[in-house]
C-alpha cells in the first residue's frame, strides 16, 4: 500500500491525514507500507507523530523519495535509524562543466559557482559514497579543514556527492596557471600535510594502510627475483604500526584553495600508516607516474613533469625543514620503493603487460625498485630527526626544523624561543669545534612526551668526544668590564632547560637536552 | 636581523628587528667596532627584537665595555623572552634596561 504525503504537515493538518491514511491501511499488520515524500515540502512533530503511529501498526515501513530538508529531520529523530528512509536523488547534469579533481574513484566537477559534484567511477557506489561520507566526518572533527557532502545525486548512471565549495580553485590549477605562486602552495601544502600526520586516530576507525601494502608485496613476489621478492615483503612487513593519519592519495588536485582557507577533499582513501605510504603516492604522482610518459603528468595535473619534480622536490625539503639532499634522498628512495611497488602492481592488474609500452614502463620501474632494494634496509625515516651538516650556514635551517616541529605540537612562543636560544648554543658549539677543521654531521632528535608536555632534543655528533656540562659555569655576577664572553652559552642552555646528560657511546657524542613546558 | 639607525648629535639609537643571533650578531658587532667613536649616548630599542642567544649577548657586552669608557648605554622595550635571559646569565645586572 502506498501513500503520498504532499506539502506541509504540521499540527494543522496531521490528525486529519493520520484518519485518512489509517482508514485505507490494509488489515495485514505485516504488509508493507509505503510513504511517497516526492512532495513532502515540510514535516513537524505532529506529523512525525503520525509516521510514528503507522510504524507501530505496520512495521514493515518505508519511507521513499524523501528531499534533503525532510531527510534532515527524520535523520535528526532518529526515524532514519528505526525505520527505512531512502532518499530522493536529485539529477544532476555535468555537460560542460569544468573537472577540478580527480581522484581513484572519480572525477569531481564544478556544478555552478558555489558546488561541486563527486561522480563516482563505481556505477554502484552508495556505499563508497557512505564510506567517504564517514571518513570526511571524522577527518573534519579530529581537525582536518575538508568539504563535507550534503546530498547525494544522479548523474545519468552514476552516482555522485554534492559539496559547497566557493570559488574554490585546485592547488594543481594554481601552480599551472601562476607558477610564480609555487613556493606558497608547497607552504600550504606542506602545513596541510603535517597537519593530516600529527592526527591520531582512533582505533579502528580506519583501514591500516600497511596491511594494504603488504599485499601489494606479496603480489610482487610472482614477478620479481626470490630474493628481492622476500626483501620486499620483510622491508613492508617491518614498516611499524603508526595510528597517525594519511590521506593516501595527496596530490595538488586534491587541495582546494577558496576565498579564506585551504581544504583538503577526496577523502576516500583516508588510512592511518608510516609516512612512508603517503610520501610513496606523493612520489607517484608528481614524479613516478611520468617516469616512461612525460606527457602524463600534464594530462592529469594540467602543469608539466619539471614542475612536478620541483614541486616533489620542494615539499619533502618543506616537510621535513631541511635542504640536506642526503636526508632527502633517503627519504625519497624509501618512498619510491613503496611508491614502484603500487604502480607496477596496478599496472599489471590492468594489462600492462599485454601492451609494448606498459611492458617497458614496467621494466624501466622493476629496474629502479631492484637497484633501491639492494641499498635499502628499512622503510622507516624518522620525522623528528634532521641530519644535518654541522655549519653554522646552517642554524636557521637547524632553528626553522625545531620551531617547525614545536609549533606543531602547541608549544607556547615563549618556549619555543627559549629552547632556541637552547638549540644554538649546543648547534653553533658542535659546529664549531667537533669535527674542526672538518666538516662533519649532527642528528637533531626532537621528542615529545605529552601530559605534562615535555620536550627533548638530542644532538648526536661523531666528532671529538666532549661533555659540555664540564664546563665550569661563569660568575654571573661579575662587573661588565670583568666579564669573560667564554662559557656563557653552554650556561644558558643550563638555565632555560630542565635537564641536560651526556653520554659518549660507540664513538658518538649524544647531548639530550629536556624541558618541560 | 635589520638595524635601524637613528643618530641625533652623540646620541645614537639602534632599533633592532628580528633575531640577534650567531647568523647575524656580526653585523652589530661591526657596527659597534666602527661607529660608537662620537657616541655618547647609546640607545638599543628592542622593540622588534625577538631573540637573542648567547651571540648577542657577548655583543651587548662589547658595546657595555665601550660605552662604559665614552657615556652611557640603555636598553629599551626588551620583551619577556629577552628579559628572562639577561636574569639567568646576569646581564640584568650588567646592563641598563629599560
Amino acid at each position: 500500500m502506498k501513500f503520498d504525503l504532499k506539502g506541509r504537515i504540521d499540527s494543522i493538518n496531521a490528525s486529519e491525514i493520520e484518519k485518512e491514511i489509517f482508514d485505507s491501511l490494509p488489515d495485514d499488520e505485516q504488509s508493507p507500507v509505503v510513504l511517497n515524500a516526492e512532495n513532502l515540502e515540510f514535516i513537524s512533530s505532529a506529523g512525525l507523530r503520525v509516521i510514528l503511529h503507522i510504524k507501530q501498526t505496520h512495521p514493515n515501513l518505508k519511507i521513499v523519495g524523501v528531499n534533503s530538508d525532510v531527510y534532515e529531520i527524520l535523520d535528526m529523530v532518529g526515524f532514519t535509524e528505526i525505520m527505512t528512509v531512502e532518499k530522493a536523488y536529485r539529477v544532476v547534469s555535468i555537460e560542460g562543466c569544468e573537472e577540478i579533481g580527480r581522484g581513484a574513484n572519480g572525477t569531481i566537477y564544478r556544478i555552478d559557482s558555489d558546488n561541486v559534484v563527486k561522480v563516482y567511477n563505481n556505477a554502484d557506489a552508495l556505499a563508497d559514497i557512505q564510506h567517504e561520507r564517514e571518513v570526511a566526518k571524522l577527518a573534519l572533527i579530529l581537525g582536518i579543514p575538508t568539504a563535507l557532502s550534503y546530498d547525494v545525486v544522479k548523474v545519468g548512471e552514476s552516482y555522485g556527492s554534492v559539496f559547497e565549495l566557493l570559488n574554490a580553485r585546485s592547488f594543481s590549477k594554481i601552480i599551472a596557471n601562476e607558477p610564480e605562486k609555487i613556493d606558497w602552495c608547497v607552504d600550504e601544502y606542506v602545513k596541510m600535510l603535517k597537519k593530516i600526520h600529527s592526527t591520531v586516530v582512533p582505533s579502528g576507525k580506519l583501514p591500516d594502510m600497511k596491511e594494504t601494502a603488504v599485499t601489494w608485496a606479496e603480489f610482487m613476489k610472482d614477478y620479481l627475483p626470490d630474493e628481492a621478492g622476500e626483501k620486499l615483503c620483510t622491508l613492508m612487513n617491518n614498516i611499524p604500526h603508526d595510528d597517525h593519519m594519511i590521506h593516501g592519495d595527496y596530490h595538488t588536485k586534491n587541495l582546494e584553495l577558496t576565498a579564506d582557507e585551504v581544504l583538503l577533499i577526496d577523502m576516500d582513501t583516508l588510512a592511518v600508516g608510516h609516512p612512508v605510504f603517503e610520501f610513496a603516492s606523493i612520489y607517484n604522482a608528481f614524479v613516478g607516474f611520468s617516469e616512461y610518459d612525460h606527457e602524463i603528468i600534464k594530462k592529469f595535473q594540467g602543469f608539466d613533469r619539471e614542475k612536478g619534480i620541483e614541486f616533489w622536490n620542494k615539499s619533502l625539503s618543506k616537510y621535513f625543514g631541511t635542504n640536506c639532499k642526503a636526508k632527502l634522498k633517503e627519504v625519497e628512495d624509501k618512498a619510491r620503493i613503496v611508491g614502484y611497488t603500487r604502480m607496477i602492481r596496478r599496472s599489471i592488474r590492468r594489462g600492462g603487460l599485454e601492451t609494448e609500452s606498459g611492458k617497458a614502463e614496467i621494466a624501466l620501474w622493476k629496474d629502479e625498485l631492484l637497484q633501491l632494494l639492494e641499498k635499502t634496509d628499512s622503510l622507516v625515516f624518522n620525522v623528528n630527526e634532521l641530519e644535518i651538516e654541522a655549519v653554522k650556514e646552517n642554524l636557521s635551517d637547524v632553528q626553522d626544523y625545531v620551531t617547525g616541529y614545536l609549533e606543531q605540537v602547541n608549544c607556547p612562543k615563549k618556549q619555543i624561543m627559549q629552547i632556541s636560544v637552547a638549540v644554538e648554543e649546543i648547534f653553533v658549539n658542535i659546529s664549531s669545534y667537533a669535527y674542526a677543521p672538518e666538516i662533519g654531521r649532527v642528528i637533531v632528535r626532537i621528542e615529545i612526551s605529552q601530559q605534562p608536555l615535555t620536550v627533548s632534543i638530542t644532538f648526536i655528533d661523531h666528532g671529538v668526544q666532549y661533555d659540555p656540562l664540564k664546563k665550569a659555569d661563569p660568575d654571573v655576577t661579575l662587573s661588565a668590564e670583568n666579564r669573560d664572553i667564554g662559557g656563557l652559552g653552554i650556561f644558558m642552555t643550563k638555565q632555560i632547560m630542565d635537564d641536560i646528560s651526556y653520554e659518549y657511546v660507540d664513538g658518538k657524542n649524544i647531548l639530550t637536552l629536556k624541558k618541560d613546558i | 636581523m635589520t638595524i635601524n639607525k637613528n643618530l641625533n648629535g652623540s646620541e645614537l639609537t639602534l632599533g633592532l628587528e628580528g633575531r640577534l643571533d650567531t647568523t647575524t650578531a656580526p653585523e652589530l658587532e661591526t657596527v659597534i667596532q666602527n661607529e660608537l667613536s662620537d657616541v655618547k649616548e647609546l640607545v638599543f630599542d628592542f622593540k622588534n627584537l625577538e631573540y637573542i642567544s648567547s651571540a648577542g649577548l657577548r655583543v651587548l657586552l662589547s658595546a657595555q665595555k665601550i660605552m662604559n669608557k665614552n657615556g652611557n648605554m640603555k636598553i629599551i622595550n626588551v620583551n619577556d623572552m629577552i628579559t628572562e635571559i639577561f636574569e639567568v646569565t646576569g646581564f640584568i645586572d650588567i646592563l641598563t634596561v629599560e
